[in-house]
């Protein structure tokens, strides 16, 4: 059965959120893939059109603001069709859900390169924490705007029966997981999140168009960047799981409520560039009107592009740290509700990740004896 | 071998997931917190519909001074998505004064348009006058939703702020999608 147009459209911004029975009939129908594509060119137009910066708001000035309307008497308009307010339901299930991926989304977008909006950008070799917002997020993902995205990423999860065979797929050593606390679920899953090849090219009319909607206009561009090409080379990652199934999420599973670990590893993504260099296109990128400015001055503090990878923190939930791991630097991701951590960093040419529904020392405990 | 090609979109939704205090049950109560917590989004909600960042923070003082009228030091949980319902009926509630305004003005209007814009600043500005007049033409149901969405509201938030179910969601906003567009006409941006 044709999944409805709600279903549909809701499937563009939050895949998870179609069953697996839809999400298969979509892949094989010919008239819902034509709805979806549909729906898609409207979506973009529209988010094209009514695309702006959020506007940078001084909260304690627009504070200072409101007391003073108040103290004056100032009269407010009254908001239409405002509802009256009631209590909320618990969510505790949903608490329990969005911990559980917390970890989980900071590692599989660095470890499997689904941020390409993010690592396409950088070669990595050190870690670095880049606070963002939803909307920076969207913002980034808007690389279309300014050029092509080639190549990816087309990527497939591949269930292995142990790290061995994980391993071999991978083509790297399999990271062998060190103490685990008490209550982790004992039955490790293993698996290889395959890798590809994103590319970038530069396309001078649209990055044009897309300053002119963010109320700006294109800087000067340097030498040679027309059409210069990003290739961003994503390895495989080793993937061994407790107490969750990543393919399950995936394909719409059920989120877990209890225990949950999950440890990747993968080779650091190579980028290779033609036209200009890496550095250079990315300075020019951020410095094209609509890009956050939060997000371009935080990438511009951590320094050398081409040797560090921005890790995106959620700015609302949590906060990351450097830590050493043995001696190698990384990266701790704390979830300020305390019910979930991850922790990122790179040895030998290889970035690691334990996350879980742990506590910062126990990520840690787990990553200082993983070897 | 299973493949999937939503990998971003995946990636996306997990860290927007994450992003949002109402899923993790961490909710403002009291006046001051919802000021701090809420005072960006709401002008963020209103700037999709006003374009200009100054409008924006104007109807978000608004907002913010109803809702203190209505509701004094601790306007509960639900606070949140009244707020960010409020601030888009406020922003299109200027707006469709506005465009009542332009007809008046256009009417008795002589000059013609200034003329030292470079051409992009011109486009920029026609797209920016289609979009409004295109919001305000449409019914406010379908602007809403439209402000929410693409301020950075999940469907979640949207359902919760709306008061519908989160199936509804798809439905109304893919409905807007279609009228916007059609509104302003398929040509690109």
């Amino acid at each position: 059965m044709h999944p409805s147009d709600g279903t549909l459209r809701r499937s563009l911004d939050e895949p998870l959120a179609a069953d697996a029975t839809s999400r298969a009939h979509v892949a094989s129908c010919a008239r819902c893939a034509e709805r979806l594509q549909r729906m898609s060119a409207d979506a973009a137009t529209v988010q094209a059109m009514l695309a702006s910066s959020d506007p940078v708001v001084d909260v304690a000035a627009a504070r200072s603001r409101l007391a003073g309307s108040e103290a004056a008497g100032a009269g407010a308009t009254t908001p239409r069709s405002a509802k009256p307010l009631r209590p909320r339901n618990a969510r505790t299930s949903r608490v329990l859900a969005g911990v559980a991926v917390a970890g989980l989304a900071s590692v599989l977008l660095v470890a499997t390169g689904a941020a390409q909006d993010f690592l396409s950008l950088f070669s990595p070799t050190q870690l670095a924490a880049v606070p963002v917002t939803a909307a920076d997020v969207r913002s980034l993902a808007g690389l279309t705007s300014y050029g092509t995205v080639s190549g990816g990423p087309k990527i497939a999860y591949q269930a292995e029966p142990d790290a061995a065979a994980a391993a071999a797929a991978a083509g790297i050593s399999a990271p062998v997981v060190g103490d685990l606390p008490a209550g982790t679920p004992p039955a490790a899953k293993f698996a290889v999140i395959s890798g590809g090849v994103v590319a970038f090219t530069f396309n001078a009319d649209l990055a044009r168009a897309a300053a002119v909607r963010a109320g700006g206009q294109l800087p000067a561009m340097p030498a040679g960047l027309e059409g210069s090409t990003l290739s961003v080379l994503i390895s495989p990652a080793v993937v061994i799981s407790y107490g969750v199934d990543p393919a399950a999420l995936l394909h719409g599973g059920t989120l877990p409520t209890g225990e949950a670990l999950v440890v990747v590893a993968s080779r650091v993504p190579m980028v290779t560039s033609t036209g200009v260099t890496a550095r250079q296109l990315e300075d020019y990128l951020l410095s094209v009107p609509g890009i956050p400015a939060g997000v371009a001055s935080e990438v511009r503090a951590i320094g050398d592009p081409s040797q560090t990878i921005p890790v995106p923190i959620p700015v609302d939930l949590a906060t990351g740290s450097t830590v050493s791991i043995n001696g190698a630097p990384g990266l701790l991701i704390g979830d300020s509700t305390g019910l979930g951590s991850a922790v990122v960093w790179q040895h030998n040419g290889v970035v690691y990740a334990v996350a879980g529904t742990l506590t910062s020392n126990q990520v840690l405990g787990i990553a200082r004896t993983t070897h | 071998m299973v493949e999937f090609s939503a990998i971003p979109a995946f990636g996306r939704q997990l860290l927007t997931g994450i992003s949002r205090p109402a899923e993790v049950g961490v909710r403002p109560t009291s006046f001051d917190r919802l000021f701090d917590e809420e005072y960006a989004k709401v002008a963020a909600i209103a700037r999709r519909v006003l374009g200009d960042p100054d409008a924006a923070e104007d109807v978000a003082q608004e907002v913010f001074l109803d809702l203190h009228r209505r509701f004094g030091d601790s306007p509960g949980a639900q606070a949140v998505a009244w707020v960010r319902t409020a601030a888009a009926h406020a922003a299109l509630n200027v707006i469709r004064g506005n465009r009542r305004r332009a007809v008046r003005e256009e009417r008795y209007a002589t000059d013609s348009p200034p003329a030292y814009d470079p051409q992009a600043a011109v486009e920029a500005a026609e797209t920016t006058r289609a979009v409004r007049a295109a919001l305000a033409r449409i019914p406010e149901r379908h602007a809403t939703i439209l402000a929410l969405r693409y301020s950075g509201l999940s469907y979640a938030e949207m359902a919760s702020a709306l008061g519908i179910g989160v199936n509804a969601v798809g439905t109304r906003l893919r409905r807007a999608e279609a009228r916007f567009r059609k509104e302003v006409g398929d040509a690109p941006v």
